[in-house]
């Protein structure tokens, strides 16, 4: 009975996200989709791990019916993502979002000597949200070298032999899936269902 | 060279004995999906090709090293079977739009300066090889025939029945050869003999086996290749 009615008005922030960031993040997610069910089906053809003889995706999870289906989508699909991916690495730039949004020593000194869990929850999302950039551009690079080993050879050289630049690119496939549940989490750790409101609608 | 057939032909009769699972569903989603990706490649392959013939130059891939040879490596495709050619009694045949058309023996190609190349071969289904691939440059062959100026696409015609065409700037690649041997040997029945395709600018099913016909054309047929024609993608380069 002594609580003042200003402390129902206290001023919760809501979290916001600017139209350009929900739109690459829209699309990232339907680009991906479309490239890990497509790259499936090329991997099957062939499986990465055991040749032949390999274990195969289940039918499910496939995009494109065969082989020469698979590589439609995946060669075209992998412009949406690519593209996307470009212009918000331009928008990250012109807009300095670099330098607020993205994990720093701060956030790694939080890890380590903060006392609030809520610092460390945040340092964690940030640390991970940052952490996909380099795994989404080495899916690109890798895929790059896989796609044209003749044209592109200095590229195909760095991932050293044939087998370790297959794996390396098909890893980026269970590497976004796990981030896919961590970000998922820690957003809404952190900043509960409204925070992933405010990026999808 | 060669693939694997449509793959949802397979799958779904294994998972129809699997699971006893109502047919009709699985055929038409399968059928679908495949349609549709058909209208996707169309969409964006001219794009894709653009790019590709833009990437080619006529610079030579770098190559590798004897050591670097993966001889158990490279997977063996056909289409249908392997056939066996006499090598004294076969003939290349090159004609199309040319001044001079031409029907070469083995013994006529072998006399022809002998280019060795360890190269990267690169199959659609994923896997690659490293290989060494001698033989005559394809360039030397068409120069032999003096073809028209107008001349933009390369027909190869197989023994088997294997058909594919191949754009003139990768046909006539430092790289593209008619090859007859392979890893230091002369070439064995499976691997294409007496004659094949080799190059490190295209995908392996562009690399036809028993080649007997080389034709040189200006306009692409509508009969492009025995896999183009079922779907996949025309220029195939790497």
């Amino acid at each position: 009975m002594t609580s003042p009615l200003s402390s129902h008005r206290q001023v919760r922030r809501v979290p916001t996200q600017t139209f350009w960031v929900k739109i690459f993040h829209w699309i990232n997610i339907i680009s991906l989709i479309l490239m890990i069910t497509s790259g499936l089906q090329i991997y099957n053809a062939n499986p990465v791990l055991g040749g032949r003889e390999g274990w195969q995706f289940p039918d499910l999870f496939l995009l494109g019916g065969w082989l020469a289906g698979g590589r439609h989508w995946h060669f075209a699909a992998m412009w949406l993502y690519s593209l996307n991916l470009l212009g918000y690495g331009l928008y990250v730039f012109a807009t300095r979002r670099w330098q607020r949004r993205f994990a720093s020593s701060a956030d790694l000194q939080a890890l380590q000597k903060s006392p609030n869990l809520k610092r460390k929850n945040l340092a964690w999302h940030r640390l991970v949200y940052t952490a996909i950039i380099p795994i989404l551009l080495l899916a690109i690079l890798s895929g790059l070298a896989m796609f044209k080993p003749a044209q592109l050879h200095w590229l195909a050289a760095l991932f050293g032999n044939w087998q370790t630049l297959r794996t390396i690119h098909f890893l980026s496939v269970p590497l976004v899936l796990l981030f896919t549940v961590a970000h998922s989490l820690l957003a809404l750790k952190v900043g509960s269902i409204r925070l992933i409101q405010s990026m999808f609608l | 060279m060669g693939l694997i057939l449509p793959k949802h032909f397979l799958s779904r009769r294994q998972l129809l004995q699997l699971s006893g699972f109502s047919g009709a569903n699985l055929f038409l989603g399968g059928c679908g999906s495949s349609l549709f990706s058909d209208t996707v490649g169309q969409l964006v392959e001219p794009l894709n090709q653009r790019i590709e013939e833009l990437l080619l130059t006529q610079k030579p891939v770098p190559e590798y090293p004897v050591s670097a040879i993966e001889p158990d490596k490279l997977l063996i495709n056909t289409f249908d079977f392997a056939p066996e050619i006499d090598p004294t009694t076969f003939r290349l045949t090159i004609d199309g739009e040319v001044s001079r058309p031409l029907q070469l023996s083995m013994t006529d190609i072998q006399k022809l300066p002998l280019t060795s190349m360890v190269i990267r071969h690169v199959c659609v289904e994923g896997w690659a090889a490293i290989v060494q691939w001698g033989g005559v440059r394809l360039r030397d062959l068409v120069a032999l025939v003096q073809p028209k100026s107008n001349v933009r696409y390369a027909y190869f015609k197989s023994a088997d029945g294997y058909y594919e065409s191949w754009d003139i700037a990768s046909a006539l690649h430092p790289q593209t050869l008619m090859a007859y041997k392979k890893n230091g040997q002369p070439l064995s029945v499976d691997y294409g003999a007496p004659l094949r395709l080799a190059s490190p600018v295209k995908l392996g099913y562009k690399q036809s086996k028993w080649v007997t016909q080389i034709k040189l054309v200006s306009t692409l047929l509508p009969a492009k290749g025995y896999w183009e024609d079922q779907g996949y993608e025309w220029f195939a380069g790497l």
